[in-house]
């Protein structure tokens, strides 16, 4: 029945016209680095250097898109009252939860796949060179992380009640974890260092907690994945892999802890 | 066989009690009025039943399938006219209908169906445009869609005209006629009065009483209700009539003594009154509508 769900949301999500914005300026941005790499871009052109060039700007734009996807997709049915017009037909809460997250990343992952397969063929084009399996395995993590991001604005969707506190809290986790991240790391560090616990570096734990944020760990993983030319560095739990794990860790965990709430929870 | 069957069925609040140990059964075929004053927690008991809000204690049933372990396959059974909800933004009345139609896997015509509950001229605007009313009557028509055995309808004629609410018994006798069981709430008296077979009467959680309105009228002893006229203030002489035996209540309003009892009672009272130095200016004595059993016994729990 979640596929019931999702086509009903899929359409209204589409029919939206600050999704088509969004999803447009991801994409054109994705595009025009795509144009510009080859002029720009260091020799040789490849989709494999390629592929460090669009990561930032990726890793900056998509959790504003995502969040913004996800935060209202419950929260605001479940205040405005359509939610129940939902609930009382034969959809559980889980039909709900998942129908939600497939129209809600469809219309993403469309988007961003695209612009990114037209950006490769703009690389590639004349003169660029494709390492075709590195560049696939870029486009399916670039999706992760987009699915990574719309999974935590559901999750915030459905853990609270009122649409003010999604769009708080929807906010304050990529401002904490993407944004404001060097930010954080910055004042621990000089925090650490003049009381006197380290001098300088941070700790290990401390960087593995920072390695382990979404941001980060995509990175990672596009570093060591998807470019032969880079290698990602340092001890094991802050290599590539462990970005993989983050990333399944952020799009599962907070969603999960969402739908236990959710499904416990009084929908008056 | 049993449409609705609740076993104690509680639902607390931190410390406020919506729903005290209700046991409940509705049987197949009947058409059930759930009747309340707003707040005594008729809507608690129906969004349980459709699994929106979890019970503390107790458990029900519809059809055979518990509604919240079965909740799915009791909602493909059933339709629900819930009360709070509101339409969907961006759909018409018609994708309303046809969203109703997909997720129950039913073959209905919605243009049939928007017909039947008289918005068909409006299928095809947005749904967000529609008054009240015409909400009301979209989301009974999403409930009918599949001919369900079961009708559930939370408050059904909130927002309708009297027309409308006509209209509304109407299709509620229909669907009854098909085979349907009915179950609905609603605090207006004569809604009930005029569709149900039995009705609950649900009061600060609890359920005071169910029974068919034929017997709920004669357990008021013959159910006559006397409307006395006095010129003065009647002061304490209120207990005095209530002190009287075969009096239901006695209750003062505006110079007027209103007294349910029996009809052999009626001269007790009036001489009652006189001997307390009430002046009777005038009396009449009525028939007890299901109002005055109605407030009889929800007044009765305070």
């Amino acid at each position: 029945m979640w596929r019931i769900i999702a086509t009903q949301d899929g359409h209204l999500t589409v029919g939206s016209r600050s999704v088509k914005f969004l999803i447009s300026v991801l994409a054109f941005g994705v595009l025009l680095l795509g144009y510009l790499y080859p002029i720009q871009g260091t020799n040789p052109t490849t989709t494999a250097h390629f592929t460090g060039f669009v990561t930032e700007w990726i890793t900056l734009v998509t959790p504003v898109i995502g969040i913004l996807l996800g935060y209202n997709a419950v929260v605001s049915e479940r205040e405005s009252g359509s939610l129940k017009l939902s609930l009382v037909l034969p959809h559980s809460r889980k039909d709900i939860l998942l129908g939600k997250l497939l129209g809600r990343t469809v219309p993403l992952v469309t988007g961003l796949g695209a612009a990114l397969i037209l950006a490769g063929a703009l690389v590639v084009y004349p003169f660029g060179e494709l390492l075709l399996l590195n560049f696939a395995v870029f486009v399916l993590v670039a999706i992760c992380y987009a699915i990574l991001w719309v999974s935590i604005g559901l999750a915030v969707s459905i853990s609270v009640s009122s649409k003010r506190r999604a769009l708080v809290s929807g906010f304050a986790i990529p401002t904490v974890f993407v944004y404001g991240l060097h930010t954080i790391e910055r004042a621990v560090r000089v925090g650490l260092s003049s009381t006197g616990v380290t001098s300088g570096e941070l700790p290990l734990g401390v960087q593995f907690v920072f390695g382990m944020t979404p941001g980060r760990g995509f990175t990672r993983v596009v570093d060591g994945l998807t470019d032969p030319a880079v290698s990602v560095d340092g001890p094991w739990y802050l290599s590539e892999w462990t970005g993989l794990l983050a990333i399944g860790i952020w799009t599962v965990v907070p969603l999960g802890v969402g739908y236990r709430r959710f499904k416990r929870s009084d929908l008056h | 066989m049993v449409a609705i069957k609740a076993t104690r069925l509680s639902k607390r609040y931190n410390t406020v009690v919506a729903l005290d140990r209700i046991d409940l059964t509705v049987n197949k075929g009947e058409t059930f009025g759930f009747l309340g004053p707003n707040g005594a927690g008729k809507s608690t008991f129906i969004n349980i039943l459709l699994d929106l809000v979890k019970p503390s204690d107790g458990e029900v049933s519809i059809l055979g399938n518990n509604c919240q372990d079965e909740g799915v396959k009791v909602r493909n059974k059933i339709g629900v006219l819930p009360e709070g909800y509101s339409v969907f933004d961006r759909l018409t009345g018609r994708q309303h209908i046809e969203y109703a139609i997909r997720s129950k896997d039913a073959d209905d015509n919605p243009i049939e169906i928007l017909d039947r509950v008289g918005i068909r001229e409006a299928a095809d605007r947005k749904a967000s445009e529609y008054s009240k009313g015409m909400a009301q009557r979209l989301v009974l028509g999403m409930a009918l869609v599949g001919s369900p055995e079961l009708l559930v309808l939370d408050e059904p004629t909130s927002g309708l005209d009297p027309n409308g609410a006509a209209e509304m018994r109407d299709i509620l006798r229909e669907e009854n006629e098909r085979g349907a069981t009915i179950f609905f709430s609603s605090h207006i008296l004569e809604q009930v009065e005029a569709v149900c077979d039995r009705v609950g009467i649900l009061q600060n959680g609890e359920l005071v009483t169910v029974d068919t309105i034929t017997n709920l009228r004669s357990s008021l002893g013959g159910g006559t209700k006397l409307l006395i006229e006095t010129g003065t203030d009647v002061n304490g002489s209120l207990d005095t009539v209530r002190g009287l035996s075969d009096v239901e209540t006695a209750i003062e309003n505006d110079e007027t003594i209103e007294v349910t009892c029996t009809d052999d009672a009626k001269m007790d009272v009036i001489v009652a009154l006189h001997d307390a130095g009430v002046d009777v200016v005038n009396f009449r004595t009525e028939e007890a509508s299901l109002e005055d059993m109605f407030v009889e016994y929800t007044a009765g729990g305070q």
